[in-house]
């Protein structure tokens, strides 16, 4: 290489890392690549002449069969990663497999034909390379087209669709826009769910006698499960049973969210008519409460005795003794609202009560679809924790898998109605909804109950796990690795003095 | 086969008897330590700042979710890791060829039963060997953050495979550069400048004149794009493909190289 060829490669590196620093073409990166281009041509032909001036005829063989080889590894590298690339084989080894698809939101982008996505990021936010990668991987399903746009590019775009900051992905389908300021698969999933404006019917939820609030956003609220439901395509609206008033026609579905006080006698007569013509109630019980609800479940065959799940295989969890809070993980999977649960995805039950499911008429199907472990007991709700162990297991109580939620489904007069039981409610909280696969059970089983079963799904987590947001303390770190991280670089320096002294001597 | 297994290990030899591949190596490691702890110290500043201000601890609620190790410290690491070692690689590969042919033994090389290309097989593996070691020691710190994060060993797996070839790539540039040329100097400074115009062709889209095209065109074939998707967990075989086929056309090159000498006599 010549010194006009080294001249020209040093001007073309300062004048490609100005333009890239600076984001424009200014006249010093400008007259640097000039240069550096210019100098590289010039050597480039001197080269090329003092070869044919040098060059033999018996060399022209060998140059050319050089020059050829050179020119079948381009065209062969080029040709082998794009054969590579078209096959699309790539392998999700992130902790979270954040890049590879759920079900779900397959089936919400083919639902919605074709969706636009734009990306509004700032070009060095380190945040939009795993955004790019996940609109990539929505991209090859052939739905979604994405563009990007560099935060501050289009104001008006901007403001039109109130993108906040960086790494920001406005969805549009239809005519309508969604705009996601956290993007992960969960995020994007709600936001195409939210283009579909599918109308999925009519949800009251009870009020008046102490039942979970849908308005209250605090951690034991309940008005992440409102929102969730929305997101589904239904319409929530309240039911208030101190009246006695009626349940209206267009219900499509009843929740009863653990009243604390007893329901009046009006109340549960109105919601036993609304389940004699075919009604659908999803109700959420608690140990040690008695609102009227269990002897009316317990006519549909899904008696509950007000006792406490004590399951041993659950440990301590959120402050409480071990086996208080069943963490489940068995599961009836043939039925609909079990779908795609397993082992692996459990739910989280605070303090839960069991059914005893029986169908009341021969053709009823009434079974129980979560179930406790075989070690768990039935002990009194209140019963305290011993030794730091779970509550002790009372005489006569036998270790069982006991179904912490059932589920009924009864013909009557031509008409089917459909009632699924939980027996906790806080696991439909703020606080405990989004824990594990909570979510994806009670919007199952609201889905199930108003006869929706074909968008029974497990749903992208919202959440992105694996971001630790806890202090690694320095000198921890550098404590627990100074064996190999300080070793390393000491072992190598030590090397090299003696490679040095060797060569030195001989 | 021999003979290529001789110069193979005599490459080796020569690379681990001489000081400059050591220190090369605890640079490497010193460097990465030093970029990684400084990450750490800021990511934990940022932690307490948000816990002090919120009063709450650290209840992942009060943190805004772009603050976590993953985002804050490894990362960043590795992008700068990747940066440096556009610097670091071409310290190890401008002497492979260059003083070979500074000092005419390349010719006496060309006397044994070896092809040109095999000569330049065994160069280059020898080359890549002590790169995967290189990154070796580079990677003690980053995987640290991984392993207390939680970030599964699969994800480690793919961003020290991201990283090794990343550092492949950046040697097999050198190496063509060493190649071409009877100095470490000037092989050096060529394996820096053409390191750097790859590693991310995102500048040219500054220039009006360049068609969108042949920007597009240009980003695929950025270091920068390709090594980033290992960092997230992605191991496409795409992009494992695009790395092997340019240390095929660095060799073609590097080959081609013995031939122009020949006709040239330069």
């Amino acid at each position: 290489m010549s010194a006009l060829a080294l001249c020209g490669w040093i001007a073309l590196a300062f004048g490609a890392g100005t333009v890239y620093a600076v984001g424009a073409e200014g006249w010093f990166g400008r007259a640097n690549l000039a240069a550096g281009a210019l100098a590289l041509a010039a050597a480039a032909v001197r080269a090329a002449l003092r070869a044919r001036g040098a060059s033999a005829s018996a060399f022209r063989g060998p140059l050319a069969r050089g020059a050829a080889g050179v020119a079948l590894a381009l065209a062969g590298g080029v040709g082998l990663e794009r054969a590579v690339t078209a096959t699309g084989v790539r392998f999700d080894w992130s902790f979270e497999r954040r890049f590879e698809l759920s079900e779900a939101t397959r089936r919400a982008l083919a639902e919605l034909g074709t969706v636009e996505a734009i990306l509004f990021a700032e070009p060095l936010d380190p945040r939009a390379r795993s955004t790019r990668l996940l609109l990539g991987e929505l991209a090859a399903t052939g739905r979604l087209r994405v563009r990007e746009r560099a935060l501050g590019e289009a104001a008006e775009e901007e403001d039109r669709f109130g993108v906040a900051g960086s790494n920001t992905v406005v969805l549009l389908a239809g005519g309508r826009s969604e705009t996601v300021d956290r993007p992960t698969e969960g995020t994007i999933y709600e936001a195409l769910y939210a283009l579909r404006a599918r109308e999925a019917g009519v949800a009251y939820v009870m009020r008046g006698a102490g039942e979970g609030d849908l308005s209250d956003a605090a951690p034991g609220g309940y008005s992440g499960l409102a929102a969730a439901l929305e997101t589904e395509g239904f319409r929530v609206r309240e039911l208030v049973t101190a009246t006695g008033a009626e349940v209206p026609d267009d219900a499509d579905l009843v929740i009863a969210l653990a009243p604390r006080r007893p329901l009046r006698e009006e109340a549960l007569a109105a919601l036993e008519r609304h389940l004699a013509r075919g009604g659908r109630l999803v109700a959420f019980l608690e140990p040690g409460a008695q609102s009227g609800l269990e002897p009316l479940l317990a006519r549909w065959g899904l008696a509950s005795p007000d006792a406490l799940v004590v399951d041993p295989a659950s440990g301590a969890l959120a402050g409480d003794p071990p086996g208080v809070n069943p963490l489940a993980y068995s599961y009836a999977t043939t039925h609909p609202i079990a779908r795609g649960l397993d082992a692996s995805r459990m739910t989280f039950f605070r303090r839960a009560r069991a059914f005893a499911p029986r169908p009341p008429e021969p053709e009823d199907r009434v079974q129980g679809v979560v179930f406790s472990s075989p070690r768990a007991w039935l002990a009194e709700p209140g019963a305290a924790a011993r030794d730091g162990g779970p509550p002790p297991r009372p005489a006569g109580a036998e270790e069982d898998y006991h179904p912490l939620v059932a589920a009924g489904r009864y013909a009557r007069d031509g008409r089917e109605t459909r009632i699924v039981a939980f027996g906790d409610a806080e696991l439909a909280s703020n606080r405990y909804l989004r824990t594990l696969y909570n979510l994806d059970l009670v919007l199952n089983a609201a889905l199930w109950a108003a006869e929706r079963e074909p968008d029974i799904a497990i749903r992208p987590k919202a959440v992105v796990s694996g971001r630790l947001q806890l202090p690694l303390p320095v000198p921890d770190t550098f404590t627990m690795f100074q064996g190999l991280g300080l070793l390393l670089p000491e072992a190598l320096l030590l090397a090299a003095a003696l490679a040095w002294a060797r060569a030195r001597s001989a | 086969m021999r003979p290529f297994r001789a110069l193979f290990a005599k490459e080796l030899v020569v690379l681990f008897a001489s000081p400059l591949a050591y220190l090369a190596l605890a640079l490497v490691a010193l460097v990465t330590a030093l970029i990684f702890f400084d990450h750490l110290r800021v990511y934990n500043q940022t932690l307490f700042l948000y816990a002090s201000t919120n009063m709450r601890g650290f209840d992942t609620g009060s943190v805004p979710d772009y603050v976590n190790l993953r985002d804050t410290v490894f990362f960043p690491v590795m992008e700068t890791l990747g940066i440096t070692l556009i610097g670091l690689v071409p310290l190890v590969t401008m002497r492979v060829f260059a003083e070979e042919r500074a000092r005419g033994t390349d010719e006496l090389l060309l006397t044994t039963d070896l092809s040109p290309g095999a000569i330049v097989g065994a160069k280059f593996a020898a080359t890549y060997l002590f790169v995967a070691a290189m990154m070796a020691t580079s990677f003690v710190y980053p995987a640290m953050a991984i392993v207390q994060g939680g970030l599964g060993a699969e994800h480690l797996a793919a961003v020290f495979l991201g990283l090794t070839l990343h550092a492949a790539a950046l040697a097999s540039i050198g190496l063509a550069c060493s190649a071409w040329t009877g100095s470490q100097l000037v092989a050096a400074v060529a394996g820096w400048a053409v390191g750097f115009v790859v590693w991310d062709f995102g500048w040219v889209a500054s220039f009006q004149l360049v068609s969108e095209d042949a920007v597009r065109f240009l980003d695929a074939l950025s270091l920068h794009l390709r090594y980033g998707s290992f960092a997230e967990g992605i191991v496409s075989l795409g992009h494992v493909a695009y790395f092997v086929a340019l240390a095929a056309f660095a060799a073609a090159l590097a080959r081609f190289s013995f031939v122009w000498r020949r006709v040239s006599g330069g």
